[in-house]
């Protein structure tokens, strides 16, 4: 798969740029702490509400802590805790996918209905039902992510699986007495892996996304943490007075949500190349 | 007949699900830090008072009789009383529901209008340059990828800034006066249907490039029919599914989850309700919220399952 992957002639610009971009962005989040940028935490390393200048890029917050370094901590946080949800529901919904899709019967039943039932949660509003169970915070906001996504890898791995298992190779290894863990990790994995590479990104886009929206709700990411939802959130009550706060965490989260969504693209087009034709 | 038998197994997959809905929200209120008890008593009452108020809510009753008599009272309408207001729940949704519905029309309309015309283009340019790199994917990445809460904040700023025509917050009602309603709703409904215009548009895009590989085009292409009656008569109409069924599962979202466009532009929805439920523990109207949008999304996707028999003569056909 990665050869194929490697193989798609050149990529074009906007692959490209999401592929920079999300390189930056990874790199900042994982190096930052490192980075000579200043401390995220020191109130009054300036003035207050300070509009960005050559020594506040991204301007200071009500507590004149420098912003860019509390900007780079929310890229953390946000690529972090998604990343942790969605590896975790990949893992579990693959699992589940391939045991509907391949035992099929009772079992393929009991977890399309489970995925129904999750699927029918509105994001947010489960978020809020999680919130008032589980008290705000990252526990809360990894929950409602995993909420989210299960369905999406769960029915496509079904559905890839489905396909796969009337194939020659797997009745073969049936004959040959393999047993049914071993039919499913060894011989239909590998053939579900593009799907789930697929899903996994999109998955982290939406991820970041509902990580961001509760915490600027106030439901995920709790001060003195700060993740880019929660720097908005911050953000947003000096709105009219200050906006680089706003716009600063906006456009890096616009960004980091863009880049992993265009990443997305360019693997889904490596796996089902396009074919078109002309009406002519 | 035939689509009664296509029909009833979905049903029952739907009431399935809903009974699955109510089943989780039943048991996750059950793990309420504390309980019921603490929650409508606070933290230091006698032993009595806890005893008083189990047996009038029936705590201390095994936890299925619990779940029978807290879903019969909900298939009898009655989704509890808020604990701050004392007023049934049902009533304070009923009141603002119309106010949802209309944001959600508005980015529905939105997003359809602007979504799906977009996406047919862009599919039938992609597809005859076998190029699969056109506007339409910048579009559709950059509408999929702008949190709804970023680009509001963006427009309120620009709006209160420069005032133009539009207001921010400040909900009027249509019936007081409707050209002030639609002056502050739309903000908040273009807010809500630029991820619905990516999601039609991408949607779209797909389903376009699917059927023109069908053997009917190369076909009509054959025949020598020009593009524009190619698209109109065989791409337009197979393309649609697909689109049904995303539009249908985006409203039923919408409904549901307009949480934060309504809590940033102070509309005074369902989803700022259910908010401020939260915020004041007033549980009764989380749990009924969660519920009551979970139904609409079940029944809503069940339309949308009857909507695609009626579109498409083979589903449900006997093969």
């Amino acid at each position: 798969m990665t050869a194929r992957l490697l193989k798609t002639r050149r990529l074009d610009g906007l692959s490209l740029f999401g592929l920079i971009t999300l390189g930056i962005l990874l790199f900042l989040g994982i190096f930052g702490p490192l980075l000579p940028l200043g401390d995220p935490t020191r109130i009054a390393a300036g003035p207050r509400l300070d509009a960005p200048s050559p020594h506040f890029p991204f301007g200071t917050d009500e507590l004149g802590r420098d912003f860019l370094p509390r900007v780079v901590q929310g890229i953390r946080a946000t690529f972090l805790l998604s990343a942790i949800a969605v590896a975790i529901t990949a893992v579990i919904g693959t699992l589940l996918g391939l045991m509907a899709g391949y035992l099929g019967r009772t079992t393929d039943q009991a977890i399309a209905r489970g995925a129904d039932i999750l699927f029918a949660f509105p994001a947010l509003v489960a978020g809020l039902l999680v919130a008032a169970v589980i008290g705000p915070g990252q526990v809360s906001a990894i929950t409602v992510i995993s909420i989210a996504t299960l369905p999406l890898f769960i029915r496509v791995v079904r559905s890839v699986t489905l396909g796969v298992a009337g194939r020659g190779f797997v009745t073969a290894a049936e004959v040959a007495g393999a047993s049914a863990l071993r039919v499913m990790l060894v011989h239909l994995l590998p053939n579900v892996m593009g799907a789930v590479m697929v899903q996994l990104t999109y998955a982290l886009s939406i991820g970041m996304i509902i990580e961001s929206a509760l915490s600027f709700l106030g439901l995920g990411v709790q001060p003195p943490d700060a993740s880019l939802g929660s720097l908005l959130r911050q953000g947003s009550g000096y709105l009219t007075i200050a906006p680089w706060m706003v716009l600063s965490a906006g456009v890096v989260l616009s960004l980091a949500i863009m880049s992993v969504n265009l990443v997305g693209d360019a693997v889904r087009d490596a796996l089902e190349p396009l074919k078109g034709r002309p009406l002519t | 007949m035939r689509l009664v038998a296509y029909l009833l197994p979905r049903i029952a997959a739907a009431l399935i699900t809903l009974f699955g809905v109510s089943l989780l929200v039943f048991l996750s209120l059950r793990l309420l830090p504390g309980g019921y008890a603490d929650i409508l008593l606070g933290p230091f009452v006698t032993p009595e008072a806890r005893a008083i108020i189990a047996q009038r809510y029936g705590l201390d009753q095994p936890l299925v009789v619990q779940y029978m008599r807290w879903a019969g009272a909900m298939l009898s309408g009655d989704f509890g009383v808020s604990m701050v207001t004392q007023r049934p729940v049902i009533a304070e949704f009923l009141r603002r529901a119309p106010v949802t519905l209309q944001l959600a029309l508005i980015a529905l309309g939105v997003a359809l209008a602007a979504g799906y015309p977009l996406g047919v283009l862009s599919g039938v340019r992609a597809g005859a340059q076998r190029k699969k790199r056109d506007f339409g994917r910048l579009v559709g990445a950059m509408g999929a990828s702008v949190p709804d809460f970023v680009l509001g904040s963006v427009l309120i700023f620009v709006f209160s800034v420069w005032s133009l025509w539009f207001r921010v917050g400040g909900y009027v009602p249509f019936t007081a006066d409707p050209v002030g309603n639609i002056r502050s709703m739309m903000l908040p409904g273009l807010t809500l249907s630029v991820f619905g215009v990516a999601l039609i548009l991408r949607t779209t895009r797909d389903a376009v490039l699917r059927v023109m590989t069908e053997p009917h085009i190369t076909a009509a292409v054959a025949r020598g029919a020009s593009p524009g009656t190619i698209i109109r008569r065989h791409i337009l109409r197979n393309a649609a599914i697909p689109v049904v069924t995303v539009t249908a599962t985006y409203f039923g979202f919408l409904l549901g989850g307009a949480v934060i466009v309504e809590v940033l532009f102070s509309i005074p929805g369902v989803g700022l309700y259910i908010f401020n439920g939260l915020l004041n523990r007033d549980y009764a109207i989380v749990q009924a919220g969660v519920l009551l949008a979970a139904v609409v999304f079940i029944t809503i996707n069940m339309l949308a399952d009857i909507l695609y028999a009626l579109i498409d003569p083979r589903v449900g056909a006997v093969r």
